[in-house]
């Protein structure tokens, strides 16, 4: 079976390998990390600030490499792929980065739009209602004419959010999705989070947030970074703990 | 007898650094290509989009800038040379000047020099911006190549505009700097273009082109290499550009200095003096 072919089902096999990871000139976030990352689920990226969630969420979305070690996505070493034998698996996956992000010279919708028209996602037309059909849904029609700069920041964010689930991503990486955008949007946002998963997308999404109450409404694993390592928390529910 | 010995470390690693830079932005260019050629979603529409306002900006608005530039100098080489050329005795030699002077140096170089200052800096604070605001990387997570989609295009809009603008520096420099030197010094219109048609030769394209695209490649390359090289803070953009602006012209100088020499060493050689 071809490289791409592996690559392009919907499945994903996420694991690293012995990674160590450091920006330069800088403590190492991640120290021989071996981890198989649980898919299919929802997982939240918890650590004390500046342990290293954002690069851990831009390593599983291959927008940084390990220093050391491997990353294998479906088994196959994302170190070893070229930007072309990639992009199959890079269509499947949305990232929304914690701040920036958006292509300053371009309007709102055509945020949006980029991903769909430039890989020919969809056809011109249908391109053009999905994004209005989701800037009518969170009530953004009238700024959606404008350029990044001339918008409030809450609207940033949250068409940098909508631009990474435009594509109906399998994989869903959220660098902490509900800063700034206020209770109202936080809470359509979680909604439409769950009627994509309920429709098949987005099956596998990894957020960090420090917001636990909302977080807990999409009922997540818990992934924990400590000391260079990668721990998942075992869940005990309040229905367990009655019962013992 | 150390003070030597560290001078030469100090040069030897200069030297190294600047061997490892050029082979770094020449494998953009590379790079760059084989993104274009291999990214089957970019439609030529999205390259001509990014290619024409590069024009634009760089080519189309810097026409008044290059035009007082061009009819300055072209007025003022054609003014000393006929001063100088009478005095000698040898006016009828005025094309083979300007042609030798104007077009096979002093164009190339000062259009070089505006194409910098106006848009290598325009380039390089764009992108360090857009690497800044993580455009770029944002860019890479819709599986947008930003060699293709960035690099490519402003490289082949800054050859265009850079050659384009030379041929204008040359057209303006010596046509408007003739009837502009009028008022100053009569020399009959005839023998003025007889000459400088006689002067013109196959080689001056020759030069004129290489010297042309190289300085487009240069200036571009670097200044999105330096561009792109800004890591996450907006505070390295204003350090960037002026590198670029540094390097840019180091190149563009050391290079049509090059191939100033190697054109002269040849005619020594066609003549037999070498």
């Amino acid at each position: 079976m071809s490289k791409i072919e592996v690559l392009s089902g919907d499945q994903f096999r996420l694991k690293f390998e012995n990674v160590c990871f450091f920006h330069e000139g800088q403590d190492p976030i991640l120290k021989n990390a071996d981890f198989e990352f649980p898919t299919n689920q929802v997982c939240w990226v918890k650590s004390e600030e500046g342990e290293g969630k954002s690069t851990l969420l831009q390593l599983l979305a291959a927008l940084e490499l390990p220093r050391i070690g491997d990353y294998f996505i479906n088994d196959h070493s994302v170190k070893e792929m070229t930007f072309e034998e990639f992009l199959p698996i890079r269509l499947k996956i949305g990232y929304s980065f914690d701040y920036g992000g958006l292509i300053s010279n371009q309007t709102l919708k055509e945020n949006l739009l980029l991903p769909l028209l430039y890989h020919k996602i969809l056809p011109r037309k249908e391109a053009f209602q999905k994004v209005e059909g989701m800037i009518e849904k969170f009530d953004f029609t009238k700024f959606s004419n404008e350029r990044p700069a001339h918008v409030p920041g809450r609207l940033r964010k949250l068409t940098c959010l909508l631009r990474a689930m435009i594509h109906d991503p399998q994989l869903l990486i959220l660098d902490d999705p509900f800063v700034g955008l206020g209770n109202e949007t936080s809470m359509k946002l979680i909604h439409y989070i769950q009627q994509l998963r309920q429709n098949g997308i987005a099956q596998s999404l990894f957020l960090s947030t420090y917001d636990e109450k909302l977080v807990s409404m999409l009922n997540p694993e818990i992934l924990n970074i400590d000391g260079g390592q990668i721990y998942q928390t075992v869940k005990t529910t309040e229905k367990s703990v009655a019962n013992l | 007898m150390i003070r030597v010995v560290h001078t030469l470390d100090n040069i030897g690693r200069t030297l190294v650094m600047q061997v490892i830079y050029t082979w770094k932005i020449f494998s953009m260019v590379y790079l760059s290509i084989r993104a274009t050629i291999l990214d089957q979603a970019q439609g030529l529409r999205t390259i001509v989009g990014v290619l024409s306002s590069q024009v634009y900006f760089t080519g189309f608005q810097a026409l008044p800038l290059i035009s007082i530039l061009a009819l300055a100098t072209g007025g003022l080489l054609i003014l000393q040379a006929m001063g100088n050329l009478s005095l000698l005795g040898g006016s009828q030699i005025i094309g083979p000047f300007l042609v030798a002077l104007f077009v096979r140096e002093v164009a190339p170089l000062l259009t070089a020099l505006v194409v910098i200052a106006r848009s290598g800096t325009a380039v390089a604070s764009e992108i360090g911006n857009m690497r800044a605001n993580r455009e770029i990387d944002a860019l890479e997570s819709m599986g947008i190549n930003p060699l293709s989609y960035i690099v490519f295009p402003r490289l082949m809009g800054g050859i265009i505009s850079v050659v384009c603008l030379s041929f204008y520096f040359i057209f303006v420099g010596l046509i408007g700097g003739f009837f502009l030197t009028q008022f100053l010094h009569k020399m009959p219109m005839n023998f003025y273009f007889d000459s400088l048609l006689q002067a013109f030769a196959k080689d001056d394209v020759f030069v004129f082109l290489i010297k042309n695209t190289a300085s487009g490649v240069i200036i571009f390359i670097i200044s999105c290499f330096q561009g792109l090289s800004v890591k996450r803070s907006p505070h390295e953009v204003p350090q960037v550009t002026t590198q670029a602006v540094v390097k840019s012209i180091l190149y563009v100088t050391i290079f049509n200095l090059t191939v100033s020499a190697l054109f002269y060493l040849s005619r020594l050689k066609e003549l037999g003096v070498l």
